[in-house]
């Protein structure tokens, strides 16, 4: 199940717009900024605009501003955009709104108003990105800013409004390719990347022994915690689907043996040389169950699908750790009994 | 009588005029007047002489609102005056030749000042209520137009204020309003007593009747003569108000009706003294009194008795003044003790005066007066003393009313005291619950507590030598109601061997009472409520082994909930301190049982029924509430909630925490006690944790510690100042239980300790243990050893070290995570299989029609081969 996601994910459309997205290290940096400052306050997620342009298949994000937070009703959301636009556009920063940010603790960005922003975003304007940014894993060294974009699978079902089964079948969307990830590079001028340099040989050189850390145990428990959640909720999904097969079916039966009995009847007054009795009763005898939405689980799907693989590439990482762990024992010993 | 207070109100001029008076008030007159009317047709009178009546008669009342400010009740009187005034015109036409007549123009002038007077008077304007200062200004309004009409007559009036006429005036103003005031008041009496006297009383009362009712015309009629003579009088002086010759003749009058004024007032007088007489002795006694002296000879057995009857009959009757009927009782009682009808008759009119006090608080509901409940008590007492007294008397319901023998022994009485006790005691609980429980009246009321029980152990003695098995149970009932909630410490000191054991405690009257019930009862409800008072009462006095094999013994935990409320209000008060017993026996488990339901709705106030939760969106009607509020428990019966709470919580801590430190990561982990948890939960969702203020606080502090294995810090949470004064100090035995609760904590805490932390362990020492838990090595030892036959704790004792050596194989943290994980998606891949069952179910199933569908899904799977491949493979299986 993990690698059917993954693969199908990291390859971007053929037919997309936009091949990378490009950003600026000014943007990364108010980015991350405003997300860490967000998560140490509370718990809530971050939200955020990006600013930039789009040149030949490259999306470029050159600036960003974040949202307010919904503390008072009083302010207009789109009127503080706007105004914070033309602001920025006076101090000459690329003012086209190419997409928003948000911040995400490992995989559970993955959600309904995610979708749902996303999908106005696109329609309105075309080459949009959502970025991701993993607060929790970048606390822990590993810088992690993602682009998506949702597919074309996605926008229909979402025009459609529908998430009953059968659409979902037709659209042959699913959870795997609901999204696609656009390859996100961060970019900094020459300037830039002189001073960084610089800094770099300014910085002491590390000794080496933290890049052994393994801290597997509460990384590990807390992801399988959250997939557990997940897996408990889908399970839940999947029991109501169920329901809902049962459902159908009973009635499926009861339609068959009322028709049966309708026929058989028929067969009678058309004996005694009576009009026979319409069939299309039955459609009113029996109104079909309302089908549960599948978007939900599809959702809860794709985000057990991130928790997997970020499982597996943590404990790939690890498993190698140890490896070398193993190997520098190995060697320290020999050194000792020698 | 309340038409006699409002009249009676109205000569004080005291400002306490209620609304009822006010509104009373304008109606009084026509009363009387009509009443007049209709009984003194006998009397003729010219149209003048009544036109003129009435006049007067609204401008005295106008006079007396005046005095009393009462400006509303004015405005309607003038109002009246005025169409008096109409109606009186063509009289007035006639007599005086359109001259105003002289009483009129001068009350118009003296309520003309009146209103500029309190219409200048800003500060008493402010002062008036609403509706008065509102008439005020209608009224002056009124008035100025009014008075145009009259200006002529108004300011002759005022231009020539007539020397002699305003002597006369002064003079007569002088008793006037005394008179003025009285006038009404008597009218009203007088008029308005027989009547009521006859509504009131049967018609076989009526040959008592005509003498008094004649007499009390008479004397109105007097009254009358006496107004219309005054007003010929006045009228005359309108007459010749300018008359200065006749001088002389007015004075001879002025002597003369001084002489009268003096004469009547000394008839006012006699007339007060004997009505006040009247009053003192409710409104009654006039029709009793003739009754009693007029036959006063001939009172024998069968008049009183009849007189019973007649009283008796009335009850229950709209008309019926209640409290009349009781002071009827007790004249008729006063009347058979005078003349010594023996003591039957008085039983039977004792019966019928506590009946009636029963009958005098219509609602049933509400509680009844303090003074007519120490009446009732004595009443009661009385009764029985005499019914003591006198052995031979029978009193049952079974006596009909023919076979009532009064005259000699045996007697018979028709009654059952029983009920009466029984209606008397719910009274009492009735009484009580009205009172606020934190005033002294409430302790008042709480005094008599020992005179019902004294009651019901009279009412006991005399079933006992006379009533039936059935009867005797209800009463035995009664006394253990009164009986089950009391804290008798010689219980606990005879069972300490403190006090001999021929003592009789409250526990031995219990086991006599209930076993009696238990043995004889034949209803069902009387031997539940019986068991329930008594397993109470032992668990009250710590007999915990009694109490829970009484419990286990009687089944009632299966049928309770068919009873009826009371009983199951009982019921739940019986856990509570089945419970409460339980946790000072140490049995924690059983205490957490007993509570746990009554914990667990969060409502325990409402189940123990010692108070209401507040309303929240109409949950119940009015009609519910009003029942509800009937089942309430009268305060000093309550038991205490937060020491119930602290006890429940304790003993929740106390099995959760090491519970919960023995199946952290066991998937199927259930709550043991959802309050707890919840207590625990919100104070863990707390950003910042303050130190322990509440009850609850302390224990989920407590509860903390103990997860943490500090038993001392624990122990401190749990038996501190705070808490000894809110909790612990209210048993019995407080020292016993801190002794137990510490006891306990120890033991758990230590349990926790080697749940939580037994995977830091190789081995530990039971020495070291002990120390750190101040425990005796053999308790230290004999918990391990528990633990490790439960399989609660992987690991094995070794004794010639004393220590206990860990098996390590319990997973670790991420390996149970890992297990549960497994354990979670087996559940949904075995969901989710279902949901594949049923398809392919319904795959085969599908008829004819819905091919073209099925062709749909097919092409689809079609193109997607890879995925749907397996599946195949799978089905292909099945086949």
């Amino acid at each position: 199940m993990a690698t059917r996601g993954g693969p199908s994910r990291r390859v971007p459309e053929n037919d997309s717009t936009i091949a990378y997205v490009q950003a600026d290290g000014l943007a990364v940096m108010k980015i991350v900024k405003h997300c860490h400052e967000e998560a140490a306050s509370n718990m809530d997620i971050a939200q955020g605009a990006l600013l930039g342009l789009v040149v030949d298949n490259r999306l470029e994000i050159t600036n960003c501003f974040p949202f307010p937070k919904h503390t008072d009703d009083t302010m207009d959301e789109e009127e503080y955009q706007l105004a914070m636009m033309r602001r920025l556009r006076r101090v000459n920063v690329d003012h086209f709104h190419v997409g928003w940010y948000q911040s995400a603790d490992v995989g559970n960005f993955l959600s309904l108003p995610l979708l749902e922003s996303q999908y106005h975003y696109q329609t309105s304007i075309e080459e949009s990105v959502v970025v991701i940014y993993d607060s929790q894993k970048s606390s822990r060294g590993f810088l992690t800013l993602k682009a998506y974009r949702l597919t074309q699978q996605a926008i229909e079902m979402y025009k459609e409004g529908e998430f009953t089964p059968e659409t979902l079948l037709k659209l042959k969307v699913g959870f795997e390719n609901l999204f696609v990830e656009v390859p996100f590079v961060i970019k900094n001028s020459a300037l830039t990347n002189i001073m960084m340099s610089e800094l770099a040989e300014m910085v002491p050189e590390e000794q080496g022994s933290k890049f052994l850390d393994l801290g597997t145990a509460s990384v590990l428990e807390g992801q399988l915690r959250c997939l557990m959640d997940r897996v408990d909720e889908l399970n839940q999904e999947a029991i109501k689907f169920n329901r809902y097969q049962q459902l159908v079916s009973r009635q499926q039966q009861d339609k068959h043996r009322w028709l049966q009995k309708r026929s058989q009847e028929n067969a009678a007054r058309a004996a005694k040389d009576e009009l026979p009795l319409p069939e299309e009763d039955v459609n009113k005898l029996f109104r079909p169950h309302p089908v549960p939405p599948r978007l939900n689980p599809m959702i809860i799907a794709g985000q057990i699908n991130t928790y997997s693989q970020h499982i597996s590439q943590f404990c790939s990482q690890s498993l190698a750790k140890l490896y070398i762990t193993q190997a520098l024992q190995n060697a320290k010993e020999s050194k000792t009994t020698i | 009588m309340s038409r006699f207070f409002a009249t009676g109100g109205s000569d004080s001029d005291s400002d306490s005029s209620s609304d009822e008076e006010v509104v009373q008030r304008p109606t009084v007159p026509v009363y009387t007047f009509s009443d007049d009317e209709e009984e003194i047709k006998r009397v003729v009178r010219s149209t003048k002489e009544k036109r003129y009546e009435e006049l007067t008669n609204l401008i005295k009342q106008i006079r007396n609102f005046k005095k009393i400010k009462d400006m509303s009740s004015m405005l309607s009187s003038f109002e009246d005056l005025q169409k008096a005034y109409v109606k009186a015109l063509p009289v007035i036409q006639k007599e005086e030749n359109g001259q105003t007549p002289r009483f009129y123009t001068r009350c118009l002038v003296e309520l003309e000042d009146f209103i500029n007077e309190m219409w200048e008077d800003r500060e008493g304007r402010k002062n008036l209520s609403k509706n008065n200062s509102k008439s005020l200004a209608s009224m002056r309004q009124k008035l100025r137009k009014y008075v145009k009409e009259f200006e002529e007559d108004l300011t002759k009036f005022r231009a020539n204020p007539d020397m002699p006429d305003d002597e006369e005036d002064e003079e007569k103003r002088d008793p006037e309003p005394d008179s003025d005031s009285e006038v009404p008041p008597k009218a009203t009496i007088k008029t308005s007593k027989p009547a009521e006297g006859e509504e009131g009383e049967s018609s076989s009362d009526s040959d008592d009747w005509p003498s008094d009712s004649e007499s009390s015309s008479a004397s109105s009629e007097d009254e009358d003569k006496f107004q219309t003579m005054r007003e010929r009088f006045l009228k005359r002086n309108t007459e010749k108000e300018e008359d200065e010759e006749k001088e002389k003749k007015k004075e001879e009058r002025r002597k003369e009706r001084k002489d009268r004024e003096k004469r009547r007032k000394k008839e006012d007088e006699e007339d007060e003294e004997g009505e006040w007489e009247t009053v003192k002795g409710g409104m009654a006694i006039p029709s009793e009194k003739p009754k009693m002296f007029a036959k006063d000879a001939e009172i024998d057995l069968n008049l009183v008795i009849k007189k019973l009857n007649e009283i008796v009959a009335a009850r229950g009757k709209k008309r019926t003044d209640r409290r009349e009927q009781i002071e009827l009782l007790h004249e008729l009682q006063a009347v058979a003790d005078q003349h010594q009808l023996g003591p039957a008759v008085a039983v039977k009119i004792k019966f019928a005066i506590i009946s009636a006090i029963f009958d005098y608080n219509p609602k049933v509901s509400d509680a009844m007066k303090p003074e007519y409940w120490t009446r009732l008590l004595e009443r009661m007492s009385e009764m029985l003393d005499m019914l003591q007294n006198h052995g031979d008397i029978l009193i049952s319901e079974s006596v009909t009313e023919e076979m009532e023998r009064f005259d000699e022994p045996p007697y018979r009485v028709r009654g059952c005291v029983l009920t009466s006790l029984e209606r008397l005691d719910d009274e009492f609980i009735k009484l009580l619950k009205e009172c606020d429980p934190h005033s002294n009246e409430y302790v008042e009321r709480l005094k008599d507590e020992a005179k019902v029980s004294a009651i019901i152990d009279k009412v006991q003695k005399h079933l006992e030598l006379h009533g039936a098995q059935s009867e005797l149970c209800r009463i035995y009932l009664r006394k253990i109601e009164h009986l089950y909630y009391k804290f008798d410490p010689t219980v606990l000191q005879q069972k300490n061997g403190e006090i001999k054991l021929t003592v009789v405690t409250s526990m031995q009257e219990m086991e006599r009472l209930c076993k009696y019930i238990y043995a004889k009862d034949g209803t069902d409800r009387l031997r539940t409520r019986a068991i329930l008072s008594h397993i109470y009462h032992h668990a009250l006095h710590d007999n915990w082994f009694q109490a829970r094999d009484l419990v286990l013994m009687s089944h009632l935990q299966e049928t309770i909930q068919h009873s009826d409320p009371s009983t199951q209000i009982l019921y739940n008060r019986t856990m509570a301190h089945l419970g409460l017993c339980a946790f000072r026996h140490a049995n924690i488990k059983d205490a957490h049982n007993c509570l746990v339901d009554l914990m667990m709705t969060g409502k325990p106030k409402e189940l123990l029924a010692q108070g209401l939760l507040p309303q929240r969106q109409h949950e119940r009607s009015k009609e519910q509430e009003k029942i509800e509020k009937q089942r309430q428990m009268p305060f000093h019966m309550h038991i205490n909630l937060e020491l119930l709470e602290c006890v429940y919580l304790v003993s929740a801590m106390l099995i959760e925490i090491p519970y919960m430190a023995a199946h952290e990561f066991d998937a199927r982990r259930r709550m043991i006690s959802k309050t707890f948890y919840q207590q625990l939960r919100s104070s863990e969702r707390q950003s910042l944790v303050g130190p322990p203020e509440s009850m609850r606080e302390h224990v989920v502090a407590a509860a903390k510690a103990m997860r943490n294995g500090h038993w001392g810090a624990c122990n401190n949470f749990i038996i501190n100042e705070k808490m000894n004064t809110k909790v612990w100090d209210l048993f019995y035995q407080a020292d016993a239980v801190r002794a137990m609760l510490t006891k306990l904590i120890k033991e758990e805490t230590l349990r926790t300790y080697l749940f939580t932390y037994s995977h830091v362990y190789d081995s530990i020492s039971m020495s070291t243990l002990a120390e750190m838990f101040e425990l005796d090595k053999s308790v230290v030892h004999s918990i391990i050893s528990k633990m490790i036959i439960n399989e609660e704790l992987m690991a094995s004792l070794d004794d010639p070290s004393q220590t206990v050596v860990m098996h390590r194989s319990e997973p670790s943290r991420l390996q149970s995570l890992a297990l549960q994980l497994a354990d979670k998606i087996n559940n949904f891949v075995d969901s989710n299989e279902r949901i594949l069952e049923t398809k392919q179910g319904n795959f085969f199933l599908r008829s004819a029609n819905q091919g073209a569908f099925r062709g749909d899904r097919q092409n689809y799977r079609a193109g997607n081969v890879q995925d749907w491949s397996r599946q195949r493979r799978d089905n292909r299986r099945e086949y």
